[in-house]
């Protein structure tokens, strides 16, 4: 006679399981070993090549930058910019298309056949990404330190304080940005006007304070702008209480973000429940 | 008395479908129409019962299966898998079935079969060695063990479908839903996993399937409904449904040249009931199943035929099939 062995999922097993999986599906194109070490070392290129025509040979066309940065250190300046952009930018296409892609691949009905919570796909992919970039960020720092000669004054610690508390505000963004594309079903447009918006309000190769009044007033409510602030605060050798008010400001913002996605969500749920979009290309 | 393993009672679905607007013009409230995917689809599934849904494409069937598993909800009726409603209870009763949606694209072609199931078993609860154990049965039952370890992408379709239905197990549910199970399969394949749902009907599971092939559901079903543009039409066993047309004869011609004249002159006549013309491209023939009226000769039709000028290249006379029972309810072909 039949026996069920049904038992109650854990919803940490199964977040731990996507990751798991997304991890086992990464490793086996391998070409991505490729993109980790190459675009940090080609992506800022340009950035320097601007920096260093405009400085002159002395760096004395610099002072303005000196004046409004802090730092004469343009290097480390551009590089730090532009390594949180990358990731955010990352971030999107990867983890923010991840339930698209699930769609796309065909899997996203069996993985909601699932009794379990549908949280745990994005925060298992979220885990996976983080986990990805973690490692692109440490290569990437190597990296500028072999052929750029960048080198913070800081403590690596602290970076790496920085690093974690914008965790949460950069996944909370992927969170919403992954239920609103299940929703649009479209994700280039969408990340193009994300990372479009964050390379020009974000400060990723020049002072903010060069924007207009509100310019900068929109700035200082994207925690992106909060990330790239304390991380050349901490690479100029500042100390935790320098940092402390954009720490508290990525935390802050990225409960708020994650809240938000999580909503987004449960709302783009019912919604394709009712429109049976859940499996549409 | 035992509970139902599945009822669904007046159950509807229907899907607003609006026009394409312009680029800079939104489409008017009056430009949007109301399709009806299933109505008032009405049955009850016996606890190990195998039940067929028969129809064309596009009659209903899958959705009618994702408002029971779920992914879908209904305008309007009631589900109740083993006495809980989905709609309320969703986690509880995504626990209780196993579902294999149609296509072979449900699980990871980048993964193994066996890192597909331990993926899929995780989130059905199972976990440690107990996993481990169900994977490498349900593998070793469905004939995958040996390439367990092989990327699914390497898979043929057959062995694709297979891992669905083993993810669809993983729990051991009570309650199966299959849609098209053996869409896509060549003949060896779809003969061997229509043996594996006869296996798991003598374990105990109860099934539900979808198909739109009319052998599979008079060799597996216990019971059939057979559903055409939402609405079931018929509902009974297979053997009823065929006792009731029993006294329609069916003759199957095979000739060169066909023309819905032809059929109509000989329903005017009142010498057949229907006619069902297919084109068979292999075989640069046409195929029509004629269902005899009242008490006409199968020598009378081919007379008629004949004397109409037309020539024929083979004929059989049939026992009706399930097929036949769609023809004479709907006068259409279940491939149309």
């Amino acid at each position: 006679m039949h026996q069920s062995v049904a038992l109650r999922p854990s919803l940490l097993r199964s977040i731990l399981r996507v990751a798991w999986r997304d991890i086992k599906i990464l490793v086996r194109y391998p070409t991505w070993v490729i993109s980790l070490c190459v675009w940090p070392v080609m992506f800022p290129l340009g950035y320097l090549f601007t920096y260093r025509a405009l400085a002159g040979p002395q760096n004395e066309g610099l002072s303005s930058f000196v004046q409004l940065a802090g730092t004469s250190n343009y290097l480390a300046y551009v590089v730090s910019g532009t390594i949180l952009w990358m990731w955010v930018n990352v971030m999107l296409w990867t983890f923010g298309g991840s339930l698209r892609n699930e769609q796309l691949r065909g899997t996203l009905e069996s993985n909601w056949l699932a009794p379990v919570d549908k949280t745990f796909l994005l925060i298992g992919a979220a885990l996976a990404d983080a986990a990805q970039m973690m490692l692109f960020m440490c290569i990437a720092w190597v990296e500028f330190y072999l052929i750029y000669g960048v080198w913070w004054l800081g403590s690596p610690w602290h970076l790496g304080l920085v690093i974690l508390a914008s965790v949460p505000s950069v996944y909370g963004l992927g969170f919403v940005f992954a239920a609103l594309v299940l929703w649009a079903k479209q994700i280039g447009v969408a990340v193009n006007l994300v990372r479009g918006t964050m390379l020009i309000f974000c400060g990723i190769t020049y002072p903010i304070a060069v924007m207009p009044g509100w310019m900068v007033r929109v700035a200082e409510v994207i925690p992106l702008t909060h990330a790239i602030r304390a991380t050349r605060a901490v690479m100029a050798g500042d100390g935790l209480g320098e940092i402390a008010a954009d720490l508290w400001y990525l935390l802050l913002s990225g409960a708020l973000l994650i809240a938000a996605g999580l909503l987004a969500l449960r709302f783009i749920q019912q919604r394709i429940r009712c429109s049976g979009t859940l499996g549409h290309h | 008395m035992s509970v139902p393993a599945l009822v669904v009672e007046e159950l509807y679905k229907e899907f607003k479908v609006k026009k394409k607007g312009g680029l800079f013009r939104r489409p008017a409230a009056d430009e949007e129409k109301v399709f009806i995917a299933v109505n008032a689809v009405s049955f009850q599934v016996a606890p190990g019962e195998v039940f067929g849904l028969l129809g064309p494409n596009g009659a209903g069937k899958t959705t009618t299966i994702k408002m029971i598993s779920t992914l879908l909800r209904p305008t309007r009726g009631r589900v109740l898998v083993h006495g809980i409603d989905p709609e309320k209870e969703p986690t509880r009763v995504l626990s209780q079935i196993g579902t294999v949606l149609a296509g072979e694209r449900c699980v990871y072609w980048k993964l193994t079969g066996r890192e597909n199931l331990e993926y899929f078993g995780t989130l059905y609860g199972l976990y440690g060695q107990e996993l481990k154990e169900r994977v490498s049965y349900l593998l070793e039952r469905f004939q995958l063990a040996k390439r367990g370890d092989e990327l699914v992408e390497r898979y043929s379709t057959g062995m694709r479908q297979r891992v669905s239905l083993a993810r669809a197990l993983l729990a051991n549910p009570k309650l199966l839903i299959l849609d098209e199970p053996t869409a896509g399969l060549d003949p060896q394949s779809a003969r061997n996993l229509r043996e594996i749902i006869l296996e798991l009907k003598e374990e105990g599971h109860t099934v539900l399937l979808t198909t739109h092939y009319m052998e599979e559901a008079d060799f597996l079903s216990d019971r059939v409904a057979i559903i055409d543009h939402g609405k079931i039409i018929a509902l009974d066993t297979p053997e009823n449904l065929k006792r009731g047309i029993r006294q329609t004869r069916v003759v199957h011609l095979e000739v060169q040249e066909w023309q819905d004249g032809v059929g109509n002159n000989l329903r005017a006549a009142g010498l057949i009931s229907n006619y069902v013309p297919a084109y068979d491209g292999a075989a640069r023939a046409w195929r029509v199943v004629l269902h005899l009226g009242g008490e006409t000769t199968v020598g009378a039709v081919l007379a008629a035929y004949l004397e109409m000028g037309n020539g024929i290249l083979n004929f059989s006379v049939e026992e009706p099939s399930l097929e036949d029972v769609f023809i004479q309810l709907t006068g259409k072909s279940l491939r149309e």
